[in-house]
């Protein structure tokens, strides 16, 4: 993005708030305190990037992910790079599928509706008014009606159907499932974005994880951050944040960052990390920074996303428009089952080096029967889902004693589901299936997988049970908050951005008051 | 397939240089030779720089390029063109694809050419009042060869030396000559056959190797006896065996893209760093590869283990250990590692070992082995426990599959054209026919077909999708 013209500040100056991270949690705060008036600096680890620097190759396109290595165990061990978090100006909005569906308020009640998980210290009715906010800002298409709210509404009309999406409505209707056109932060009218100009309308991208060149899909590098700028703000890019300075009585005083090469220092009163639910919790563990509930890195949540694949006698080529076209929240509050929560339904479409991956490390395929399944890909529709994920005693995050480019120990991240998530993966294997084989496919295919990373420095009302309030202010250090991913203190049906982006302007307007 | 050969013509000489090596060829190739600016009938260029003659030269192999493979065949002037062109065609900058190979004869090299400083102004002064005279071409031509050439054959030389320009003969002796591009064509990994004759006195046989070898590390010299300068006249039977041989190393033995492929990435749809990326990896493996990450008997192992993952047919393969040897050199990697393993390459080094020593001789009991890995059994001498074992494998497999897929005829033959988004002259960048079956009119036509009436804008329901979309050409 542009920020030849941004109002800059000295390392010396103690500005109101340095914010670490540019994605969906660092942006729209960012932007909203600057609003107000707040002298405010965004650092942050990637690169600032032109809409060019997006390819459509996939061998190429981790440029945009975080890819300093990080160490994985445990039964399902979480696959980072391209599947994770983000890097650049824009963070994981870089990447990111654009599928915004809004958290359903029961998933806010887990624990008091089932006696699991954790409740959010935040009202829904609130959080969707932000939501609206958001939705607004950064343009999210849907359907007229919505089935499972019917008092919701979409300012655009939803993008255009691929065949995966054709087929699982297919699947659907014959068996009396709803599913409508998916909530996306895609543009399906080309619009004039405040600070930002031409963003158009979408141009039916398979590849939209790798970045996109148009302006279709939102992100917080076409939104939040250019009105950040207007308003005074300074984002610095290529700035690796891995120090934390503090006074006598334990207050943030300034963060350690090194750019180029070089050490830096900048002075703050206030500092929110935003740095994502893996860079977080690694960044206070390394400092020792407001861990006195010994819950940083606790509670490591990673949604299930487990895919079915049908064969179609036609081409389907999913590559071909918005992957995710199409939605079931039927699934939410399953009934007749033992498990908490639930999960939502979305068509896939994919890329092929990706298919390829999901066939090797999901499918557990080689030889001919690789080749032969990747032959078939063509063919390929997909239905998937995000489903919710309990907190386990083992599913954590450490750090390692190895220790990365910047000289900060890697994160070792263990995960393995538990009996909640395994049977929610059952079910709803057993769901796509059937949708694949009412809509005509000739067999089916699952692949294991995770999705996400949320949950390691969550919000809680007893500072005894989380790391940050329900502001995502820290129970321990009054000036530090902490506004991304891994604040969830449960995982919720619906994918993590466009509540994070919600929530950011939440956390900015509770640090205004 | 018949290949085509693009031959740039050395100074002098012009497309029609080209007659005898197309004669020795015979059928199986398209030959097209090329009249750079102020040969032939080509005009003069706006300048006198290589990278002129490299975009007139680019122009014609566009014009004329058919989206199957083509190898380059270029001569003293035409060697210092070609350079820049195959820096152009490999960084996606130019509208083709297919170059897969270079045979250059007696080239000028892209550094200043080494020119005696008599002879400079000998053939300056032929140049001073137009074009040469008979004399003066005659001249040329008996210079530069170590027999007479036959009748024809010396009729034809001498005919082109005297159509050349004025202006292009002087620009490329006192600018085009001198001008050092070594910078911009950097190193060339592309195979490459150098030919030069042992009498030629400034870019002869033993002088090409310090000249060139820098530039292609993948080229392969070779030194002809009794010869001076015109190898197309000289030598065309053994330029034309080097060409077969070149072909048959190269694309013969490689995945195939179709042509109507090959069109497509060498259209505007496809962005130049996709078009750049393509055009490499669908060169030919060089079969002389050192490894940089593993050593040789570690990726003779990995070459064994591709073999049972990623199956390619006999005959036309891609070397898969060493593209997944030079991945592993340049620490890309993909993000993460299993908790326990140690780097990529590390891995992959202990990995590999611990392979070999259990690794049985027939393709059955490989088979098998891949299998119990792949379930978590442990091998006899194994550097981990099963599970790591298994997820280094993991690991390994997904690298060999994804190099084999990423080559563009792999893409091709899975029926991706996805790389065809997001260029200059993509106008809608991506896709308007989504549906099952369907397929949009620039795409290759075996992905499906074209809806009725398809260059109406899409007739659908759907408000957003009329009013939405945009042209962004
Ligand atoms: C493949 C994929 C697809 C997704 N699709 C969807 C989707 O369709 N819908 C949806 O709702 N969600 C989706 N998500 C999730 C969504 O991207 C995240 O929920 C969201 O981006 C999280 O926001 P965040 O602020 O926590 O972290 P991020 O957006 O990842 O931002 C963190 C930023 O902080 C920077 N940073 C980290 N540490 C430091 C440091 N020490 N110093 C300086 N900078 C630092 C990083 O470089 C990064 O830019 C997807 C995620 C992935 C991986």
């Amino acid at each position: 993005m542009n920020l030849s013209d941004m109002r800059t500040y000295a390392n010396d100056e103690i500005v109101d708030v340095v914010v670490v991270g540019t994605g969906a949690g660092g942006a729209p705060l960012l932007a909203r305190l600057a609003e107000r008036g707040l002298k405010v600096i965004a650092l942050e680890a990637g690169p600032n990037l032109d809409p060019d620097d997006f390819t459509n190759d996939e061998v190429e396109a981790p440029r945009i992910n975080w890819m300093s290595e990080r160490l994985s165990g445990g039964e399902a061990p979480t696959a980072f790079g391209p599947n994770n978090s983000g890097w650049g100006v824009g963070g994981g909005t870089l990447h990111w599928g654009a599928f915004t569906p809004r958290p359903d308020i029961r998933d806010l009640r887990l624990q008091s509706e089932t006696g699991v998980g954790a409740d959010w210290p935040i009202d829904h009715a609130e959080l969707i008014r932000y939501i609206v906010d958001v939705e607004r800002t950064i343009g999210v298409s849907g359907p007229s009606s919505y089935p499972w709210d019917t008092e919701r509404e979409y300012l655009e009309p939803p993008v255009d159907r691929n065949a995966p999406a054709d087929l699982m409505a297919l699947g659907c209707s014959r068996l009396g499932i709803r599913a409508t056109d998916a909530p996306a932060a895609i543009l399906s009218r080309s619009r004039d974005q405040a600070h930002h100009g031409r963003r158009l309308a979408s141009q039916n991208l398979g590849s939209i994880h790798q970045g996109e060149r148009y302006g279709t899909k939102a992100t917080t590098a076409l939104t939040y951050l250019p009105a950040a700028v207007a308003a005074g703000a300074e984002i610095r890019a290529d700035a690796m944040v891995h120090g934390i300075e503090r006074d006598e009585l334990g207050r943030v005083t300034g963060v350690v960052y090194r750019q180029n090469g070089i050490e830096k220092r900048q002075r703050c009163a206030t500092l929110v990390l935003a740095g994502g639910g893996i860079e977080t919790p690694r960044l206070l563990l390394n400092t020792g920074i407001g861990n006195s509930s010994g819950l940083v890195g606790r509670n490591f949540l990673a949604h299930g996303a487990v895919q079915v694949w049908g064969r179609f006698d036609e081409q389907i080529r999913g590559y071909r428009g918005y992957p995710s076209a199409l939605i079931s929240e039927d699934f939410v509050r399953p009934e007749g089952v033992t498990f908490a929560g639930g999960y939502l339904l979305q068509s896939l479409g994919v890329m092929p080096l990706t298919y390829a991956t999901t066939l090797v490390r999901g499918g557990g395929l080689w030889g001919s029967e690789l080749l032969d399944a990747l032959d078939s890909y063509r063919h390929m529709a997909g239905i998937g889902i995000n489903g919710e994920c309990l907190p386990a005693e083992g599913n954590r995050l450490v750090l390692s004693d190895e220790t990365d480019e910047w000289g900060v120990p890697r994160a070792v991240v263990t995960f393995t589901p538990g009996p909640n998530e395994q049977a929610i993966d059952e079910h709803a294997t057993a769901t796509m299936t059937r949708i694949l084989e009412a809509a005509g496919a000739r067999d089916t295919q699952v692949f294991a997988r995770t999705a996400h990373t949320l949950g390691t420095c969550r919000m809680s009302d007893d500072p005894a049970a989380g790391v940050v309030d329900g502001d995502g202010r820290s129970h321990d250090v009054p000036n530090l908050w902490i506004c991304d991913n891994s604040t969830f203190p449960s995982a919720l049906t619906a994918n993590p951005g466009l509540a994070q982006m919600a929530l950011s302007l939440r956390t900015a307007d509770r640090m205004l008051r | 397939m018949t290949g085509t050969i693009f031959f740039l013509p050395g100074l002098g000489l012009g497309a029609e240089a080209a007659a005898p090596l197309a004669a020795a060829l015979g059928d199986r190739f398209r030959v097209v030779g090329i009249d750079l600016p102020g040969q032939g009938e080509a005009p003069d260029a706006a300048d006198g720089s290589v990278g002129a003659l490299a975009g007139a030269a680019l122009e014609a192999i566009e014009a004329e390029s058919d989206g199957g493979p083509w190898l380059l065949v270029a001569h003293s002037m035409g060697g210092k063109v070609a350079a820049l062109v195959i820096s152009r065609v490999l960084g996606g900058q130019a509208n083709v694809f297919g170059l897969a190979g270079a045979v250059l004869l007696a080239p000028s090299p892209p550094t200043p050419e080494p020119m005696d400083d008599g002879k400079r102004a000998q053939m300056l002064s032929w140049a001073d009042d137009g074009p040469l005279s008979e004399a003066d071409a005659r001249a040329f031509v008996d210079q530069n060869v170590a027999a007479p050439l036959g009748d024809s054959d010396q009729r034809n030389a001498v005919g082109l030396v005297r159509r050349t320009s004025a202006l292009s003969w002087r620009r490329w002796l006192s600018e085009g000559s001198r001008e050092d591009v070594s910078a911009t064509v950097g190193t060339i990994d592309l195979p490459v056959v150098v030919l030069a004759g042992e009498e030629d006195v400034d870019l002869g046989a033993s002088a090409q190797p310090g000249l060139l070898g820098r530039v292609y590390p993948r080229a392969r010299f070779v030194s002809l006896p009794d010869t001076v300068h015109l190898l197309p006249y000289e030598r065309a039977r053994e330029v034309a065996a080097a060409v077969v041989e070149l072909w048959e190393s190269t694309v013969s033995v490689s995945p195939a893209v179709p042509p109507h492929w090959g069109r497509v990435v060498a259209s505007d749809r496809t962005p130049v760093e996709a078009r750049a990326l393509l055009a490499r990896r669908a060169i030919a493996d060089d079969v002389h590869y050192e490894p940089r990450a593993l050593s040789a008997a570690q990726l003779t192992t990995l070459g064994a283990l591709a073999d049972r993952v990623v199956p390619q047919p006999e005959g036309r393969r891609i070397d898969l250990a060493a593209r997944v040897d030079a991945e592993l050199a340049s620490g890309s990697g993909d993000g993460w590692r299993p908790a326990g393993l140690p780097d990529d390459a590390s891995a992959y080094r202990l990995g590999l070992d611990a392979l070999a020593a259990v690794w049985p001789a027939g393709e059955a009991e490989q088979n098998a082995l891949v299998a119990r890995i792949v379930d978590g059994e442990s091998i006899e001498g194994a550097p981990w426990s099963d599970d790591l074992l298994r997820l280094w494998f993991e690991d390994a497999r997904n690298d060999l599959v994804r190099n084999w897929l990423a080559h563009p005829a792999s893409l091709a033959r899975v029926g991706y054209d996805g790389f065809a988004t997001s260029g200059p002259g993509a106008g809608p960048a991506g896709y308007v026919e989504l549906a099952a079956g369907t397929r949009d009119p620039w795409e290759p036509d075996d992905l499906g077909a074209l809806a009725s009436g398809h260059d109406d804008p899409k007739t659908d329901t759907d408000p957003g999708a009329l009013t939405g979309r945009e042209n962004t050409a």
